[in-house]
């Protein structure tokens, strides 16, 4: 099941600050002190879980504990479940959005748009925000102003099973490099009734997502400034890949399991190969840890340059909540902070709660000396699939639709991926001639 | 049988009789009317009726779902018209609905008058067929998906072992959204089985009894009995399946087909709700919810005229 | 009621064999209606790392993820604000709307077909485009995460009345006649003669109400905060995470929520099948 990456919240901080409430929390705390919400899909955890949903939950508690420790306004943190995108909404819609909460890149333009993001730079050092590796950074800001604080870095590579591979009597050295490497490696899979490479084929954001590194390896673009690049021969290439796995056969139309859930696909023998993302490691580590598997870039085009798409949520703070300037502040002071604690933090997050590339090279460099990314595959990650990593777009939903179609209509409809391409690019362009908002990437 | 008229009089004069200070019968009907329905009236007012006021007012609006609301007439109904993805929406959801209720139908009330009576474990036989009914629409979605995956799927290897060959079942443009019918027809027969069992209480026994001992069979029983008896439930249940698999159902779209492939599962439904929550179009998402309710408002009222009110008062006793 | 008992019919081997018929079909539906639901079964029963695994049965069936979902989960708390919710809202709509599609059934006022064509059409909006200004009503109240701000919308929906007043219309007049010529008011034509006559609508409707009501989760999400207030379905959805979900505990947590639903379904359902009617009253 494709949990939309976007779902769960958007905007601010829920002031439900509603006077007569029967039951339930209390919103102004008793001792009178002002108090903010965060919300987030992490904590407090009703579920006790496994261990990485607890290190989860731990380490925004003890966050929200040191600054309550140290600061006259007290942060509240309220758990909304992953699939809460309509409280979120909601609560924004009637202007009740929560104080501060995590953004996917792929919403960042609206809600920048609708006004109600908070803008960081005036409480950060400059050297804090050299600090954000750019490719990441950027479809968090506007006219060189920060508006959101990524957490975390998650890039996309294939993740391939070794008992598989084995057993169809395939090696490393047969990892495919190349797109027709990749079909090939596809097809002998196939012939020797292996189990098949898995693409994300659900209809949403994430399979977008997935796509994206694709569409950039061959050189194009989505959108270039006022104009669409999707009616290119790059992206009619990359249509065509995806068309040409379902279509002969080598990535299966259906998955038994979640789009993003490798352990599941390649532990269960579903796939030799999937496409996923680095959540994958810790995935692994706690549900199948003696599961012996691999990860290999991306394959690129003939004449491509190796890309791979980088994912992974932000803190803003709501332009208008109670208190704009002290959720900014906490913001910075949680992750954009040049203090040691801020830099800890992020390690903490990345490599030990989560497997995850720090967003900060001061917080990469750290974690790699406390041993955060000695697992291979995590040092493969961190030394050679991030480096080729583009921030996932903040697309509005127009233009993430048309591109979501072409991708669906060339996969399940067999449609011409040249008429697909042009199709998309004229309804992006449409949509763009009359778009007024945050620049598009 | 009673004259109603005489009765009235007769209820009507003694009070009358007595005199001054009592109200009318008609007076007090009122009354009582206004009483009995003050609860419920005051209820919807507040808690539908306004919203859908509010509704159909954004409708008229651009809504950016921070609070900014700006005038545009009718701009979201032009657009409505001209988007592709909408008409398709609306063409997928006509397609659904012409399968799904009759089958709905058709289904529930077969197997209502198959366990109308009592044999042994017939209460379980009922709660089996009401159980999909109860899971969440979540599960059922995340279920179906998983027995139908191709090749891996418990089903598409069940049918193989009959050496019936499956195609993609939901990753096939074409069939995915009869794969959906057939699931909600699943989800949904005990739900309406249980109204059909409720309604198949206003026909007595003896009628049954009479047409047995006079050599009918089952299917004239059915014809001429059970059918014409069964109008008024009938007439609920195609009027309110239509409305509420019209307007609900939106987890099972989202768990099993997000709507895909291809956008060949994309009910109106599924692209309000996309529009208000995941694209933030409020006013857009209010304007297809004002139309809808436009549509099924002409759908009711040509239902209940054709039906004359849902009245059956003929042949009672 | 001699006269119409099922168990005086002449008994004849066509009787029998029709009976054994119906059975055998019964049994075949049965079957196949239940089978899905195996799987969900059976996925209650597994070790997370093989809820997705092809066969039917589990390798390793384990106890654990019940025991986990009902002792380290507040899933307990999640069936009690479930159970509160649901009975409260059916008991209170049962209530409302059989007054409600009474008068509109049985008594003569003016407006009372525009009255109920209006009722009727709350039924024909779709929920996603008036949370918003629902949402903003019961702030306004303030009722925001509580009980009440649950329970208080979701009493109100058309459909209790639409059947309701059905099944009012073709209830034979003359109880209530009779009733009325002894000098009755509305009210008590109402309590001793109509709710006592409307025992298989009431028993179709509470399992349907309470079953809509105990397995909601798009308004009681929306409208609370705190955790302790969840029902068994947001509850639910708490094991769902980022990029991984809890299948098995989901599952198992799934199996336990659909249990109440399903019993009160097998004991309520004789009496909806109960036949109180029967043509011709002394």
């Amino acid at each position: 099941m494709g949990i939309s990456r976007r779902s769960l919240f958007g905007a601010g901080a829920g002031a439900l600050a509603a006077p007569a409430l029967l039951s339930g929390c209390g919103s102004a705390s008793a001792s009178g002190r002002k108090e903010l919400v965060f919300w987030q899909f992490y904590a407090p955890t009703p579920v006790g879980g496994s261990p990485d949903v607890v290190k989860q939950s731990q380490w925004f508690t003890k966050m929200v504990d040191d600054w309550n420790a140290t600061h006259e306004t007290r942060i509240r943190l309220e758990y909304v479940t992953v699939l809460g995108n309509p409280k979120l909404a909601t609560a924004f819609a009637a202007g009740e959005g929560p104080d501060i909460f995590l953004l996917s890149p792929g919403d960042f333009a609206r809600y920048y748009n609708g006004g109600v993001l908070a803008e960081l730079t005036p409480y950060m050092e400059p050297e804090a925000v050299k600090d954000f590796f750019a490719p990441n950074m950027a479809t968090r800001t506007a006219d060189g102003k920060v508006y959101g604080l990524p957490m975390e870095i998650e890039p996309l590579a294939m993740f391939y099973s070794e008992p598989a591979l084995t057993k169809a009597h395939l090696a490393e050295s047969d990892l495919p490099r190349t797109w027709d490497e990749f079909l090939d490696f596809g097809d002998k899979l196939k012939s020797r009734k292996a189990p098949p490479i898995m693409l994300p084929s659900q209809q949403g954001y994430y399979q977008n997502f997935t796509w994206y590194p694709f569409l950039w390896q061959t050189g194009a673009d989505a959108v270039r400034g006022n104009t669409s690049g999707f009616d290119s021969a790059g992206a009619k290439a990359a249509l065509k890949l995806w068309q040409d796995c379902i279509q002969s056969g080598i990535t299966p139309r259906t998955s038994p399991v979640p789009d993003n859930d490798a352990v599941a696909a390649l532990g269960n023998g579903y796939g030799s190969v999937s496409l996923n993302g680095i959540w994958t490691v810790s995935a692994f580590k706690y549900r199948k840890p003696k599961f012996r598997y691999g990860v290999f870039p991306l394959p690129i085009p003939a004449g491509g340059t190796p890309k791979t798409a980088l994912g992974g949520w932000a803190f803003v703070a709501n332009a208008r909540g109670r208190d704009p300037e002290t959720a900014a502040k906490f913001c910075v002071w949680a992750l954009g902070s040049m203090a040691k604690d801020s830099i800890q933090r992020v390690v903490d997050w990345c490599t030990v709660a989560k497997s995850d590339i720090a967003p900060r090279a001061s917080a990469l460099a750290a974690g790699r000396r406390a041993g955060g990314y000695d697992h291979p595959v995590m040092k493969q990650f961190a030394d050679d699939i991030f480096p080729t990593g583009r921030g996932e777009p903040r697309y509005p939903p127009v233009v993430y639709k048309a591109i979501s179609d072409a991708i669906q209509q060339c996969e399940f409809s067999g449609a011409d991926p040249a008429a697909q391409a042009k199709l998309a690019g004229d309804t992006i362009d449409a949509y763009l001639t009359s778009y007024r908002g945050v620049k598009i990437l | 049988m009673t004259d109603l008229a005489v009765s009235e009089r007769a209820a009507s004069e003694p009070r009358a009789a007595r005199g001054g200070r009592r109200l009318s019968r008609r007076s007090r009907e009122r009354i009582a009317a206004g009483l009995f329905l003050a609860p419920d009236v005051l209820g919807l007012a507040l808690f539908v009726g306004l919203p859908m006021v509010v509704c159909i007012v954004l409708g008229f609006f651009q809504v950016d779902g921070f609070g900014g609301y700006t005038f545009i007439g009718l701009d979201n109904y032009r657009r409505m018209f001209a988007d592709p993805l909408f008409l398709g929406s609306l063409k997928t959801t006509l397609l659904y609905l012409v399968v799904l209720i009759p089958g709905l139908f058709v289904v529930s009330l077969a197997l209502a008058l198959l366990i109308r009576q009592r044999f042994p474990l017939v209460g379980l036989f009922r709660g089996a067929f009401f159980a999909p009914n109860v899971i969440s629409l979540v599960v059922i979605g995340l279920i179906w998906k998983f027995m139908l995956t191709d090749q891996t799927g418990f089903m598409v290897r069940l049918l193989g072992f009959f050496h019936i060959p499956s195609p993609s079942w939901l990753g096939s443009p074409h069939i995915a959204l009869w794969v959906v019918v057939a699931v909600t027809i699943w989800f949904a027969m005990g739900y309406y089985m249980l109204i059909f069992l409720a309604g198949l209480q206003d026909i007595p026994r003896e009628y049954y009894e009479v047409a047995t001992i006079d050599g009918a069979g089952v299917w004239q029983q059915f014809r001429h009995i059970t059918w014409p008896l069964l109008k008024p439930t009938s007439f609920f249940i195609l009027l309110t399946s239509t409305v509420s698999m019209f307007t609900g159902g939106i987890d099972l779209l989202y768990v099993m087909t997000s709507g895909g492939p291809a956008n060949s599962t994309s009910l109106i439904i599924y692209y309000i709700y996309e529009q208000a929550f995941v694209y933030g179009e409020y006013g857009y998402a209010s304007a297809i919810g004002a139309f809808v309710v436009a549509i099924l408002l002409v759908w009711s009222i040509g239902l209940f005229t054709l039906t004359r009110g849902g009245r059956f008062n003929d042949a009672r006793d | 009621m001699p006269a119409t008992d099922p168990a005086v019919r002449p008994r004849n081997r066509t009787v029998h064999k029709r009976l054994w018929v119906r059975f055998a079909a019964a049994l075949v539906l049965a079957v196949a209606a239940i089978f899905p639901l195996l799987w969900m079964l059976s996925g209650s029963f597994r070790k997370p790392d093989e809820v997705f695994d092809p066969s039917l049965v589990p390798a390793h069936p384990t106890l654990h993820n019940f025991s986990y979902v009902l002792t380290q989960v507040a899933f307990p708390r999640y069936l009690l604000n479930s159970l509160i919710v649901a009975v409260v809202v059916t008991v209170v709509a049962l209530f409302f709307h059989s007054m409600a599609a009474y008068a509109l059934a049985r008594l003569r006022f003016p407006g009372r077909d525009t009255l109920f064509v209006m009722i009727f059409s709350t039924l024909l909006i779709t929920f996603p485009v008036i949370l918003v200004p629902l949402f903003l009503i019961v702030h306004t109240l303030g009722i925001l995460d509580s009980y009440a701000g649950i329970i208080i919308p979701s009493i109100f929906n058309a459909f209790g009345i639409f059947l309701l007043r059905q099944f009012y219309l073709s209830l034979p007049k003359e109880l209530e006649e009779a009733a009325i010529v002894d000098g009755c008011g509305y009210w008590r034509v109402y309590w001793r003669v109509v709710v006592p006559l409307s025992r298989p609508v009431f028993a179709a409707l509470a399992v349907l109400f309470f079953l809509a009501n105990w397995n909601a989760f798009l308004w009681p999400m929306v409208v609370t905060t705190n955790t302790d207030l969840s029902l068994v379905q947001v509850g639910i959805a708490a094991f769902q995470q980022q990029h991984a979900a809890d299948w098995n505990y989901s599952l198992a947590a799934s199996t336990i929520s659909a249990l109440p639903t399903l019993a009160l379904f097998v004991i309520f359902q004789r009496r909806i099948v109960e036949s109180i009617k029967t043509s011709g009253f002394k």
